[in-house]
This record gives C-alpha cells, sequence and structure tokens, in this order.
C-alpha cells in the first residue's frame, strides 16, 4: 500500500491541476480565429458621415471580396500591405466586394441621404468658393431625386483605381483625394446622365 | 555487498557546513552552465553577428561534452587523490571561463565552453565523493550532490537572464569565476579525511544501472522544456521581466527542496518515487501545455508538480545509480553523462519544434491583430496610422514576438479616442501572448511523453525491499 500511495497522490495532483487549468479554459487559450467571411455580419447603424460611411463600405467590401476569394479578411488585410503582390484577381474581387457592400447598405435602408453628407463633402473639395456657394444653396430634395445615394455610390466604385488606392493606403492624404475625386466624378456623370433627355 | 552501506558513516566527522556549502555551489554553478547562456544568446548573437545554428554551440558545446566527458573523468579521477583532482578540475573550469568572459570570437567562446564542461565534470564527478566524506554519510551526500545539481539547473538561465540585463552576458562568466574558488578551500580542508588509492578501487568497476540512468537521462530531457523553455516564454513570450521570472521560477527549486522531506516521512521505496516523480514531471509539462492565461500565477501550480518531481525521481534515481557501486566516482559520472545526454537530445528534439511553432505562429498572431484592428471603434484614419506603425513593428521582429509598445507610443489621436487606444493596445497584446503560450504547447507536450517515456525504466526498477 505504501508503495502505490506516492505514485496515487502524484496522479491526483497532476488531475487536479490540469482539471483546474482545463476547466479555466487551458485549451482555447489561442489567437483568436479570424471569422468566416462568407457570413454576413450584422449591419452598423447609419453612418452621418463621410469617413464613417467609407469605413463601413470598405468592411463589408474588404468580407464580401475575401469570400470571393475563398480566404479570410484578415489576411486579405495582410496581403494589402504588400501591394506589389497583388494580383488582377485579388483587385477585382476588391472592386466587386465594394459593390456588394453599397448594394447591401442601399437594401437595407442603411445607406444617409446625399443631402446629409454634402456640407462635409463640399467642405473638403477643391471647388471655387462660388461653386461651393451655388451647390451648397441647392434645396436638399432636389439633391437627393437627382443623386440617389445607392446609384452614387456604385458608380464611384466603379470610377475606384483600386490598386492604386491600394497603393496608396499608407498615405492618408492621398487616399482621401482618390476617395474624393471618385465621388465627384461619379456625381458629375450622374448629374449629366439625369440632364441628358 | 553490504545492504546498507549508502547511509552508514564513511568519514570519521562530518566537515563543517561551509565546506558543504562551498562544494555544493561548484556543483551548482557548473551544472547551472548548462543553461546560463539561454537568455543572453540574443545579445551574444548581436556581439559577434554569427548564425543561428553557430549560435546554439554555446549552450550545446557544453552539455555535450559534459555527457561525453563525465564517465572518461570519472575513470581518470577513479586513481587519483580525490583533492588533488578536484582542485585540478576547479582551476581548469575557472581557466576556460575566464576564457569566455573574454572571448574575442563565437568560436572562442565556444571551444572555452568545451573545455568549462572538461573541467566542469571533474569538479562534479570529485565533489561526490568529497561531499559524501564532508556530510559523513553516502545518501546525504549523494542528496546534497543532486539538489545542488538540480538547484543549479533550475536557477542557471534566470541567472544568466538577470547578468545579462543587469551587465552584459560577459557577466555571467565573471560572477562564476569566484563562486567555484570557493571550493578550493572547502576541497584543501578535506585533504587527508577522504582516502582512495589502489586498494580500495576495485579491479573491475560494477557495472552502470542501466534503468536508473536511462529514466534520468529521459527527466532530463524532459526538464530542459521545463527549465528553458518556460525561461523563454516568460521572457521572450510574455515579455516579463528576467527579474520577476528569476523570482516566479523559483517555484521549482523550492518545491524540490521540499520533496526532501516528504520522501524520507512516506519512505514508498525507490521505484514509487521514481513513477510518482516522473508523473508529476509529466503533469507539470503538460499543466504548462495547457495554460489558461499569460499570468504568472496560472505557471506556479505546474512549476510546483516538475520541482516535487524533480525532488522524488532525480534523488530516488540518482541514489539508486550509485547504490552498491563502486567506484562511486565512475557511477555518479555515468549519471551526469545520462543527465547532460538527455539534455543534448532534449534541445535536439524540442528546440526545432518550438521554433518552426513561434514561426507558425506569425500567421495566425498577425491575423488575429488584424482583426482586432480592423473591429476597433476608431475612425478609419486612426486605424490606418496604427497598421503602418504595427506592420513596422511587425516586420522588425521576425522570428521573434515583436514589442507593440512602440507603434501605439507613436500614435497621436484625440483624447475621447484614447480609451479605444488603450483597449486595442491590451488586446493586442494578450492576442501575442496567446499566440506566444500556444507556440510552446507542443514542445510541452512532448516533453511531457518523453516524461511518461520515463516510466518504463522507472517501472522496471526494483526496490530495495523486492527479492
Amino acid at each position: 500500500m505504501r508503495t502505490l500511495s506516492l505514485p496515487l497522490i502524484a496522479v491526483l495532483l497532476v488531475g487536479a491541476v490540469l482539471g483546474v487549468q482545463l476547466a479555466a479554459g487551458g485549451a482555447h487559450y489561442v489567437p483568436l480565429r479570424p471569422a468566416n467571411p462568407c457570413t454576413a455580419r450584422p449591419l452598423p447603424p447609419t453612418a452621418q458621415q463621410l469617413e464613417p460611411l467609407a469605413e463601413q463600405i470598405v468592411l463589408l467590401g474588404l468580407d464580401s471580396a475575401a469570400c470571393r476569394l475563398g480566404i479570410s479578411r484578415e489576411r486579405l488585410v495582410l496581403a494589402l500591405g504588400d501591394p506589389r503582390s497583388l494580383s488582377p484577381a485579388t483587385t477585382g474581387a476588391l472592386k466587386a466586394g465594394l459593390g456588394d457592400a453599397v448594394r447591401r447598405l442601399d437594401d437595407a435602408h442603411h445607406l444617409p441621404k446625399v443631402s446629409q453628407l454634402m456640407p462635409q463633402v463640399l467642405a473638403q473639395a477643391q471647388l471655387p468658393g462660388l461653386a461651393k456657394t451655388i451647390i451648397g444653396a441647392i434645396p436638399a430634395g432636389i439633391i437627393d431625386s437627382a443623386l440617389p445615394t445607392g446609384a452614387l455610390l456604385r458608380r464611384t466604385v466603379d470610377e475606384l483605381d483600386v490598386s492604386r488606392l491600394v497603393r496608396e493606403l499608407g498615405d492618408p492624404s492621398k487616399l482621401q483625394s482618390a476617395i474624393q475625386s471618385a465621388l465627384l466624378r461619379a456625381a458629375g456623370d450622374q448629374i449629366r446622365n439625369r440632364l441628358q433627355p | 555487498m553490504d545492504a546498507d552501506r549508502s547511509s552508514r558513516p564513511v568519514g570519521a566527522r562530518a566537515a563543517g557546513a561551509g565546506v558543504v556549502a562551498a562544494l555544493s555551489l561548484a556543483v551548482g554553478v557548473v551544472l547551472g552552465d548548462a543553461g546560463v547562456v539561454t537568455l543572453a544568446l540574443p545579445e551574444i548573437l548581436r556581439d559577434f553577428g554569427a548564425t543561428v545554428g553557430g549560435l546554439a554551440w554555446v549552450l550545446i558545446s557544453f552539455n555535450l561534452v559534459l555527457a561525453l566527458a563525465a564517465v572518461p573523468a570519472a575513470r581518470w579521477c577513479v586513481r587519483r587523490d580525490p583533492v588533488s583532482a578536484q582542485i585540478a578540475g576547479l582551476l581548469v573550469f575557472a581557466a576556460a571561463t575566464t576564457l569566455c568572459a573574454v572571448a574575442p570570437s563565437l568560436g572562442v567562446l565556444i571551444a572555452a565552453r568545451a573545455v568549462q564542461a572538461l573541467g566542469g565534470a571533474v569538479v562534479i564527478v570529485e565533489s561526490l565523493e568529497l561531499l559524501v566524506t564532508a556530510t559523513g554519510t553516502e545518501r546525504t551526500g549523494a542528496r546534497r550532490w543532486a539538489l545542488a545539481g538540480v538547484a543549479g539547473a533550475a536557477l542557471g538561465p534566470v541567472a544568466g537572464g538577470l547578468l545579462t540585463s543587469a551587465f552584459s552576458w560577459r557577466a555571467i562568466f565573471v560572477v562564476q569565476i569566484p563562486l567555484v574558488l570557493v571550493a578550493l578551500p572547502a576541497a584543501t580542508a578535506l585533504r587527508g579525511r577522504t582516502v582512495r588509492n589502489e586498494s580500495n578501487v576495485p579491479a573491475t568497476p560494477d557495472r552502470p544501472h542501466v534503468l536508473a540512468n536511462i529514466a534520468l537521462a529521459l527527466l532530463s530531457a524532459a526538464l530542459t522544456a521545463a527549465l528553458f523553455l518556460l525561461v523563454l516564454l516568460l521572457v521572450d513570450g510574455w515579455g516579463r521581466s528576467p527579474a520577476l521570472v528569476a523570482v516566479a521560477v523559483t517555484a521549482v527549486p523550492a518545491a524540490a527542496l521540499t520533496a526532501g522531506p516528504i520522501l524520507r516521512r512516506v519512505r514508498a521505496g525507490t521505484r514509487s518515487e521514481a513513477v510518482a516523480g516522473s508523473v508529476l514531471i509529466a503533469g507539470g509539462l503538460a499543466g504548462l501545455a495547457l495554460l489558461p492565461g499569460a499570468h504568472l500565477v496560472w505557471t506556479l501550480a505546474p512549476q510546483v508538480l516538475i520541482g516535487l518531481g524533480l525532488g522524488f525521481a532525480v534523488d530516488s534515481l540518482t541514489a539508486a545509480a550509485l547504490r552498491e557501486r563502486t567506484p562511486r566516482v565512475l557511477h555518479g559520472g555515468w549519471t551526469i553523462a545520462a543527465r547532460h545526454a538527455g539534455v543534448v537530445i532534449g534541445l535536439a528534439i524540442l528546440t526545432p519544434i518550438f521554433t518552426a511553432d513561434l514561426r507558425h505562429a506569425e500567421t495566425p498572431a498577425k491575423e488575429a491583430i488584424a482583426r482586432l484592428v480592423l473591429d476597433a471603434p476608431l475612425p478609419g484614419s486612426t486605424k490606418l496610422d496604427l497598421a503602418e506603425q504595427l506592420g513596422r513593428r511587425l516586420g522588425a521582429e521576425r522570428g521573434r514576438v515583436p514589442d507593440l509598445r512602440p507603434a501605439f507610443a507613436a500614435l497621436r489621436v484625440p483624447p475621447a479616442q484614447a480609451p479605444a487606444v488603450t483597449s486595442l493596445e491590451t488586446g493586442l497584446e494578450d492576442q501575442l501572448a496567446r499566440a506566444a503560450t500556444r507556440a510552446f504547447r507542443t514542445a510541452f507536450v512532448v516533453a511531457a511523453a518523453l516524461a511518461l517515456l520515463a516510466l518504463v525504466p522507472a517501472l522496471a526498477l526494483r526496490d530495495r525491499s523486492d527479492p
């Protein structure tokens, strides 16, 4: 009995320690795993400003692009850190993903009216002061009927040069300028289309 | 053979506590050298601009030469005066240690480490003889000897880390010189008390205790993980200071010290002690593989299991390997050879596993960081700034766990965003700790398997009371 007592106590001690550690989550103490990009995330509240809206579109767009590419959103983002490794398939998936994101927000009525975004756009746009004053004087109803947000953003995504955008990720001013010019070009195209008989 | 020889007095009277302490210190310092440079390796790498493969030889050369030289050194010692042999060993060790401290190149350092191990082999095996004389009984002397080795091996990596962070890696060797030379007067004090000549050396030495030595080798391979990998995890993986780690890992030698009184009280027999020790070491290593958080407190219970196991198994296996076998010094040499062969095998098996796992941990860690940054309640422009800074940190620390603090220190955000940034920094550090802990898991599991493997020879041991 004495010869068995020490090994028995050892087994009990080991069992107790391992039991406590497993109960405290020892088997699951691992880094956070990437979420499945093909599982739709809940939509955030409607953004009232340009930057949060852009971020929503980018985050949802990354999910959709990653799902199209069959990789995680995080792996896609890390790949974007090295623009030299960008393949046409990746840029194509990114563009399509951004389009998917706009469509999803539009379908869920989670896009703000253009008139709500207009003051911020005008403040940041490099337009003559007179032009800004004239555009600012246009009634919100006319702007919103001429420029439905969903259509405007879809056109903006079409205008975007995704490869250039990824290259300029490290320079926020260039990035902002690229998005703004795409947005203004899209707005111009949209208005021209509306004015054409 | 005299069945009770292990406990009978071998000297006329026990020497002073100072002599025993000085000899034990020499054993601790020499065996501590097995892992003393573990935490100094990055600094040595910077100083000499060596390759990682070459650098590993600073660690391997000492253990390999000690494993190979222990038995020949013991054979050399057998027919010499123990005190003279000990003095020669101490002087060679001290001279080689001095050369390590001033080594101008990696090649010289590796060569000096090999010579250190040669001198160390003589010091270790002769210390067994002298400790038995100094304590008065074989069992007490052998236990002191085994315990000093355990304490040295357990504290070596931490002491090396502390000295490197306080001064430089060269300080590790400078400090050792006076510590081992303290054993010179202690050995001299025993001159004439221990006599080994042709008359008390058997013509044919007893065969080494194969089972006990195999079990010692396997447990030493497993303990490599406990002593080296745990320190690496705490300092390099979790970013704890060597001073704090030094305090935390004293749990192993502290628990090992409590094993002695338990063994004397229970008296379960060699086999039971070795089996219980192997189970405890395997369980402690499994506990390190299943840490539920990056808090030092979680490592304490596994460390206590390992320390108790170490005290049970190494003590009883060493005693079994030495018991009723002559010449004692030769069988002491066999146990040292077995233990350090185990350390080399442990390093050879576990190093590639954990370095590969650490490399593979990079991607999940980066993905976890990317996920937290993407989902953080911060404006996109702040996230882009932060991503750029984090990218630089992750790129600069390739193969090592990065320090993300500079990335956050460089970030300029409005006060309203500060709480979210602080929360993100905490979250990212947690992810890095998780990734590092995960990277060491397989190595700890393999080490636990090595300890379990030691059960095979341990179960085959015969207790002294067995027919």
